[in-house]
């Protein structure tokens, strides 16, 4: 596993980046730094990509118990270019704001990608926040049934995409803790 | 009503498709469409987006004039697309900018501009900020709940600096100034008229060789040679000072800092507070925290330590299971007989009372401490040993320090009898505790404001006070400030060097002992440390006024805080498996410390008020209270101000506008119930419409399948 080319990275470019994202400079560079280590040798960082399990081995994604769905929701044909981890970053960074971390925390949970979460989502999303193997069947439906009597307002027992940012805007944790810190770990 | 939801229910048993649709369906619909638009853009859909340019084609051109509506509102980085689809975008903005007037095209610009300006401020801020590193490499480790706490010691550092800029600037720079001759100011001494000289006896006890110990003993307790220096309220014994074209009105000047500080305090605190209260009044459900909350947004997702991540895998396991837990108890205590109730309500109130005089004889115990150590200081003290001399000064310090240690375990056991829901157990015990601990510093203001306005004979005549024992009294209550400020320091940094440290020295070597094992290795446990912090801040607040340094030794206090703090918890703790929650945290930490302010603010309007000013020191000799200075710089205004002000304050006033306040608030009470019922209409209708959809799915997919039957 060599490295790409050592292209720094073009001032234009910089500036365009810190256009298009809510990066500052300095996380954009430490992105292209830890990118550069990763991606394989020979190629412009432009045209380089990474596969999901080196996205999913960074440490900051490591103990994530949702960064396949994580990987899958940024990445374009299964591959991350450097466009494409400057995105996520973006989207996880504080300076975000909560209407696109609402939009993307709505795909990532969307386990079957139907557009809306259902029971099943649910259910898989409480198994891997709890990730043990001794979850009784009455825990899952009581904290399903819960999440749903809440936010589910026409009562289809599913969650659509506005009862979701309805549910997540009353939320407070939710901005605090939807975020993740790419660089200088 | 029964009725017609079980005949809901037997409906959605019958037919499988009558209760989940086909999602195809459902995606097709025009309301799921319009999200789908607003969410991303067209132009995601439309890969082709060389139509989109070309304003001739009419259809494009409304959706180009739908879009440059789009575009006007949103910044590109708000759209959620990947990179490159966003620099088309904007190269489509940037064509369609051609297309507007010259006016329209500057205000883009400039308004972009100004947003990038403040951005780059904003970045420039985030590098200014304090401990920035370490407050996130703390999130990192331990959770966002133990950094609020950081967070929350950062804001008191910066409260206290300003605290001390305001102070500062009003009252010791003149003097500062003056002194130093920076300015060629003079300072300006009314002397005091028909006032009897009894009471401006001042003795300052100033012995040749001072021995060690005494230097030591009076930097721990502000008497000897503290006293007269500018940390305390003595020392500011002027009227004003003269510069070239105005005389500066000094007693105005420290009153007007005093109320600035207590003013711009409450305020921050409000402020911060803003956002916590507004997400605790949107929720409208009983339940202190939801279940969305807690599964969507649960996942600290900065977390990438994995320690640290298994034990919040375990806390949310925890947690998860005791809101289950405590929905069941709600139940069952819902279910409970009149009788059981009847007992369970006089057993609290039997309760109560006892947690009432537990506070009582706390309360006695400070009164008794403080008036012994009171007597005994007027002694002379250098015929006592260096300990006793040290036992005596700092005796209601330590009666404090040891009621709110005994008390918290009291209160502990008292509440399991109480049978109360587990959240609200743990509610009731901290606001017990944080109402012992800061009405002990009340209790010893008290308790000395007693002292000096209680004589045997009738020497008060005199002067309004005990200006015997006191002859500068509010020197001496700020000393007893002082004092408590250093003790409480002291105690802080004794705990952890002295029992913290050690203990993890014992986990860590001795453990073979099952009992250590048991004990096992410090939990860095908020509400106490929380507490700690606001008894701190309170005393800063009571004190500032009679010791105007005190916010200075304050911001020192909580800076070395912070360092062993964190020390403390990066090497000797564990992470807790019972997490608090930041969100609660920060609301509960505010609400605290304006607990805190607001027990601070009665002593000292009490002591201005009524507690005549001390004749021999200080800047308000020449007035009967502090407060007098008010109506006396009110009395020098033009007389038009004067009618004003006298108007507002009359009662005249006061009683119509207090009514309207009254009407307004009924108002918006009222207009709330209205909306909550609106609310609650629109929920149930959305729910019917839902039902009809579903139906209407249903009697769909099935002509549609007897129709293909049909066909075949």
């Amino acid at each position: 596993m060599g490295q790409c080319l050592r292209y720094q990275m073009q001032w234009e470019d910089l500036e365009e980046y810190q256009a298009l994202t809510f990066l500052t400079r300095n996380e954009i560079l430490s992105i292209h730094d830890t990118f550069l280590k990763l991606c394989p040798s020979g190629k412009h960082y432009k045209e380089a990509t990474l596969t999901m399990d080196q996205v999913s081995s960074l440490p900051a994604l490591r103990v994530n118990p949702f960064r396949d769905r994580i990987c899958r929701v940024f990445s374009h044909n299964n591959v991350f270019s450097f466009e494409d981890v400057l995105g996520m970053a973006s989207v996880f960074s504080e300076q975000a704001c909560p209407s696109l971390k609402i939009e993307y925390a709505f795909r990532i949970y969307d386990f079957n990608e139907n557009g809306f979460i259902d029971e099943e989502d649910l259910q898989k999303i409480v198994l891997r926040l709890l990730n043990s193997d001794d979850v009784s069947e009455d825990l899952l439906m009581d904290l399903t049934n819960h999440v749903l009597s809440e936010s589910d307002l026409d009562k289809d027992n599913m969650l659509s995409f506005s009862e979701f940012e309805h549910a997540m805007a009353k939320s407070p944790d939710f901005m605090n803790s939807f975020r993740i810190h790419f660089w200088g770990c | 009503m029964m009725l017609f939801f079980s005949y809901l229910e037997n409906l959605s048993l019958d037919s499988n498709c009558f209760s989940s649709p086909p999602v195809n369906f459902l995606q097709e619909l025009p309301s799921y469409c319009s999200v789908a638009r607003r969410r991303t853009n067209i132009l995601s859909r439309d890969k082709q987006s060389g139509t989109l340019l070309k304003p001739t084609d009419s259809y494009s051109s409304q959706l180009e004039g739908g879009i440059t509506e789009n575009l006007n509102s949103q910044s590109i980085r708000k759209y959620a697309l990947n990179i490159s689809e966003k620099r088309r975008l904007r190269d489509i903005q940037e064509t369609q900018m051609k297309y507007l007037s010259e006016w329209d095209q500057w205000k883009r610009y400039s308004s972009k501009s100004w947003k990038r300006f403040l951005e780059k401020a904003r970045e420039m801020a985030t590098h200014l900020e304090l401990w920035r590193k370490d407050i996130r490499s703390i999130e990192g480790k331990f959770g966002t709940g133990i950094q609020s706490y950081f967070s929350f010691l950062r804001f008191l550092v910066l409260l206290n600096l300003v605290i001390f800029l305001i102070i500062f600037m009003l009252v010791l720079l003149p003097i500062l100034l003056t002194k130093y001759k920076i300015t060629n100011s003079t300072f300006v001494l009314i002397p005091l008229k028909d006032m009897d000289t009894q009471c401006t006896l001042y003795p300052i006890s100033s012995s040749g060789l001072i021995y060690f110990y005494s230097y030591v003993i009076d930097l721990l307790s502000g008497t000897g040679f503290l006293e007269e220096t500018s940390l305390f309220y003595g020392h500011y014994t002027i009227d004003g000072v003269k510069f070239k074209n105005f005389t500066y009105d000094l007693p105005l000047a420290y009153l007007v800092s005093t109320i600035a500080y207590l003013a711009l305090s409450l305020l921050w605190i409000v402020k911060r507070s803003v956002e916590g209260f507004k997400s605790n009044l949107i929720r409208s459900e009983e339940h202190f925290q939801s279940y969305c909350n807690k599964i969507f947004a649960g996942w600290d997702f900065c977390i990438t330590n994995r320690s640290v991540a298994e034990l919040k895998h375990s806390s949310l396991r925890y947690e998860l299971r005791a809101d289950l837990e405590e929905e069941r108890i709600r139940q069952k205590i819902a279910e409970r007989t009149p009788e059981e109730t009847i007992r369970i309500y006089s057993l609290r109130l039997l309760l109560n009372c006892v947690v009432l005089a537990v506070l009582a004889v706390c309360f006695y115990a400070i009164y008794l401490a403080t008036t012994f150590s009171q007597e005994h200081m007027k002694k002379e003290m250098d015929k006592m040993v260096f300990g006793e001399n040290l036992l005596i000064l700092y005796l209601p310090s330590i009666v404090i320090t040891l009621a709110n240690f005994i008390t918290p375990i009291i209160f502990a056991r008292i509440i399991h009898y109480e049978d109360y829901s587990p959240g609200f157990e743990i509610r009731l015990t901290i606001l017990r505790c944080v109402f012992m601990r800061l009405a002990t510093i009340c209790v010893l203001v008290f308790t000395l404001g007693s002292k000096i306005t209680s004589c045997d004979d009738n020497t008060c005549e005199l002067c309004g006070y005990n200006q015997k024992l006191y002859p500068c009294w509010e020197t001496q209550v700020g000393q007893e400030m002082y004092k408590l400020m250093i003790f409480d320091f002291i105690i802080i940094l004794a705990m952890t060097l002295f029992v913290d440290f050690p203990r993890k020295l014992l986990v860590t070597y001795c453990s073979s002992s099952k009992l250590i094992q048991c004990w096992g290795q410090q939990e860095f446990a908020i509400p106490d440390n929380v507490l700690g912090i606001v008894y701190g801040q309170t005393i800063c607040w009571i004190g500032a006024f009679f010791s105007p340094l005190l916010p200075a030794i304050a911001t020192l206090k909580f800076v070395v805080i912070f360092y062993v703090k964190e020390l403390s918890l990066l090497y000797t703790c564990r992470p807790s498996p019972r997490q608090f929650r930041a969100s609660n945290s920060n609301f509960f930490f505010l609400l605290v410390l304006l607990i805190g302010l607001c027990l601070a603010i009665i002593p000292l309007t009490i002591s201005m008020s009524h507690i005549p000013s001390s004749k021999a020191c200080g800047p308000f000799t020449n007035f009967n209270t502090t407060w007098e200075v008010i109506p006396q710089t009110v009395s020098t205004f033009p007389s038009s101000l004067q009618t004003l002000i006298h108007g507002m304050t009359s009662e005249a006033f006061a009683v119509p506008f207090f009514m309207i306040i009254c009407l307004v608030m009924f108002y918006f009470i009222a207009l709330a119930g209205a909306h909550k019922r609106v609310v609650v209409q629109l929920r149930e209708q959305l729910s019917l419409e839902s039902r009809d959809k579903r139906y209407l799915i249903q009697k769909l997919t099935e002509a549609q399948r007897d129709v293909q039957s049909q066909s075949d």
